[in-house]
């Protein structure tokens, strides 16, 4: 076994008797153990640096600088400390006000857009005739840009479009469906909803991979229909990935409208589809309101955090319950 | 949990209270580099504007042979967005394309005033009034952009009218309507209201025969009278036509670009209220209904004592950054890009009605005939006079109209009180 230099060292410095050396070497095992500990206590936070800089310089400076601007004026008072104004402007603009108002109605609409994909795929689960067609069909939307599927769509909802020309020719009066702002909404959530559903589809066929087949096997035994089979067997057995499709379809809705709602209805008609991205987007790109918009991006930040609290809560309360 | 609350209370209050900086950028910062101009705009990308560009580019390089000019052709859908954003850093380009009326006024703090550099082109170009505020012109007019009324000539022959002769009263120009929709299914107008434009083509294309003359100078002079009678007779007469069934069903899911205009080169509707510069315009419509089917006529008398005119300014028009390193030299490139050769190539390519009255338009068919012997008599658009902030508002009132949300004394109140806030 060869001698470490450490311990040669050890052995020369024995030999030493002016009591420097033993002196010495009893600062050094003191120092050094200390020393270790503070290199073990600093090491995480040098490791972590590098990301606590990337955050701290490109998002929560820029986010700062966003909130700070969104006290300031717009325009003439460009520079201009305003204090709360932007945010007494937004609440009293009616665009803003529906913006908000829209985000109540996608959350209404949460659970249809989550049941499509839950449904269609159990019935991929339970085998319908040509289940595997039906599987690539639908996720194929999922793959298009939403500026192809928004062009696609304004052809197919056009007041001369196809889709009136049916109902036309079963008697039906044809709809405006991106003109009455009853309806737009409606449709470019559908037509988002289209778009989207094969992702959570794919998440739903992943969910029902990891549910128990005993239980199935013993509700086809007991003699349950379908819909007892989904309400008792298929809802409670994938209730960790309902919560997950619900938080990712949420986080979806809030944040990728905006493609669509561009190329579908330019947050028309009557200014009835706004969402608070596309009133950003407006207020800074085409009113020359950049302070205005750095208000309206507070405000959406803050909703998004407050749905993102709710949503850590949720899974949070889920991951305790199992 | 508390302590977080006062926390967050604390850091908005401090941010609240600071409020300090800007959201755009006032101080200027040298752009573009020593012998480079870079340039702005949505046009040098186009086949139909090659021609145009490399004339200016030509003339440009007699002047100032050491200086390398770099065109960015942006898409027009973000280009204002994106102009936006380059205003607010203060590094955008030395040269930028703009529209007349309020996307130039509203940005020209960051623009440099251009009159020492354009005197000798005052008197050959028109349309200068677009790209002025407070007495200061910001850029120098390209084309002409304006608000004609086209109708289709043949629709006009099936119905049994005189096409040459189209109708010069409201009265008339209604009972014309409904015997070419009895006699060939085609509505009266092709209306596109989608973004909600098509209210600014029908009050500048028709409000020259509803308002008086006195009224209309002083709409443009900013003295507008939202409670006159005149002016709520175009809102009115806005509704009307819809309601009536003069328009293409669906008026707003209809992009005015290009689903308008499509139904009327289809010859589903006899008239639209078009363009003269870029698209939607005379070379548009005679691809597809031959240059001899395309008229173009005055507005209708609305409002007996009116004289009806042409409306019409500054289309687009090239403006200089005020942090640019050599304003001489960019305010140069104006100049050429506003030359008699570039813009004469540009009509001939792109069939705009350009800035330049000395440009020979007489072999292009009646229609531009037509539409230059009008431009003498020509008055300003009246929605360009108006903020973007009142023209946003316009376009959702105006879609709000045609769906019946809002009375039409409703829709003037507030469209009153966002003109009065300015």
């Amino acid at each position: 076994m060869p001698v470490s230099s450490s311990s040669s060292v050890r052995l020369a410095e024995a030999g030493r008797t002016d009591g420097t050396a033993s002196a010495a070497r009893a600062a050094t095992s003191r120092r050094r153990p200390r020393d270790g500990r503070r290199a073990e206590r600093l090491a995480p936070y040098v490791l972590v640096a590098p990301a606590l800089l990337i955050i701290v310089v490109l998002r929560l400076w820029p986010l700062a600088l966003g909130v700070n601007f969104s006290f300031t004026g717009d325009g003439d008072r460009n520079g201009t400390s305003v204090g709360f104004d932007n945010y007494s402007e937004l609440l009293q603009d009616p665009l803003f006000r529906t913006a908000l108002r829209n985000v109540g109605l996608l959350v209404l609409l949460l659970p249809i857009a989550v049941a499509i994909p839950g449904l269609l795929a159990t019935f991929i689960y339970l085998r319908v005739p040509g289940h595997r067609v039906f599987r690539s069909v639908y996720f194929f939307p999922a793959v298009l840009s939403p500026v192809i599927v928004g062009a696609i769509f304004n052809l197919l909802l056009a007041f001369d479009g196809p889709l009136n020309t049916v109902l036309g020719g079963v008697g039906i009066q044809p709809v405006d469906w991106l003109g009455n702002p009853d309806v737009a909404i409606f449709a470019v959530v559908g037509v988002h909803i289209w778009a989207t559903f094969g992702m959570a589809l794919v998440v739903f066929l992943a969910g029902f991979a990891t549910l128990d087949a005993a239980l199935m096997d013993a509700a086809r035994v007991d003699g349950a229909s379908l819909p007892q089979t989904i309400w008792h067997v298929i809802i409670p057995g994938l209730s960790r990935t309902i919560q997950f499709v619900f938080v990712t379809t949420m986080i979806g809705m809030l944040t990728s409208m905006f493609g669509l709602l561009y190329i579908m209805t330019s947050g028309g008609p009557e200014g009835s589809t706004y969402l608070p991205e596309y009133y950003i987007w407006f207020q800074q790109g085409h009113m020359n309101r950049p302070a205005l918009a750095s208000a309206a991006s507070t405000a959406l930040f803050v909703i998004m955090l407050v749905v993102g609290l709710l949503q850590v809560s949720l899974l949070r309360r889920a991951g305790r319950e199992t | 949990m508390k302590q977080r609350a006062l926390w967050s209370v604390v850091l908005v209050a401090g941010l609240a209270l600071a409020g300090c900086g800007s959201a755009s950028d006032s101080d200027s910062s040298p752009g573009g580099s020593d012998g480079k101009l870079v340039v702005w705009d949505w046009k040098s990308g186009d086949v139909s504007a090659a021609s145009y560009i490399e004339k200016a580019k030509a003339d440009f390089a007699k002047k100032h042979s050491g200086v390398t000019v770099e065109f960015v052709a942006q898409p027009f859908e973000q280009y204002y967005t994106l102009l936006g954003a380059a205003i607010q850093a203060g590094k955008g380009p030395d040269v930028m394309l703009f529209n007349g009326g309020g996307q130039i006024r509203d940005r020209v703090d960051a623009l440099l005033p251009l009159d020492e550099y354009i005197g000798d082109d005052k008197q050959r170009l028109a349309g200068w009034e677009a790209f002025t505020k407070d007495s200061k012109t910001y850029a120098g007019p390209v084309t002409l952009q304006g608000h004609p009324i086209y109708y289709n000539k043949s629709l006009y022959q099936k119905a049994g009218l005189d096409p040459e002769r189209p109708a010069t009263t409201w009265s008339e120009f209604v009972a014309n309507c409904e015997k070419i929709a009895k006699a060939t299914k085609a509505k009266c107008f092709a209306q596109g209201n989608k973004e909600g434009i098509g209210i600014q083509f029908f009050l500048s294309g028709l409000g020259s025969g509803i308002l008086s003359p006195q009224e209309y100078d002083d709409w443009i002079a900013g003295k507008r009278n939202w409670n006159s009678p005149a002016v709520k007779r175009v809102f009115a007469l806005w509704k009307e036509v819809n309601d009536k069934g003069l328009n293409n069903e669906g008026a707003n899911s209809t992009a005015m670009f290009n689903d308008a205009f499509a139904v009327f080169q289809s010859s589903k509707a006899a008239h639209v209220i078009g363009l003269m510069s870029d698209i939607g315009h005379w070379k548009d419509f005679a691809e597809f209904l031959e240059a001899g089917n395309v008229g173009v006529m005055k507005a209708p008398v609305v409002t007996a004592g009116t004289t009806p005119s042409l409306p019409y300014d500054g289309g687009i028009g090239y403006a200089v950054a005020k942090w640019t390193k050599d304003p001489k030299v960019a305010a140069d490139l104006v100049r050429s890009l506003t030359s008699t050769e570039a813009l004469k190539a540009f009509y001939a390519d792109a069939g705009a009605i350009a800035s330049d009255k000395t440009i020979d338009v007489s072999t292009a068919g009646p229609a531009v005939s037509t539409i230059v012997s009008d431009l003498d008599g020509g008055k300003p658009a009246l929605h360009v006079a108006l903020s973007s902030k009142t023209i946003e508002l316009m376009g959702r009132l105006s879609q709000q109209l045609l769906s019946g949300s809002v009375t039409v004394d409703k829709a003037v109140e507030q469209l009153a009180a966002s003109d009065q806030a300015g």
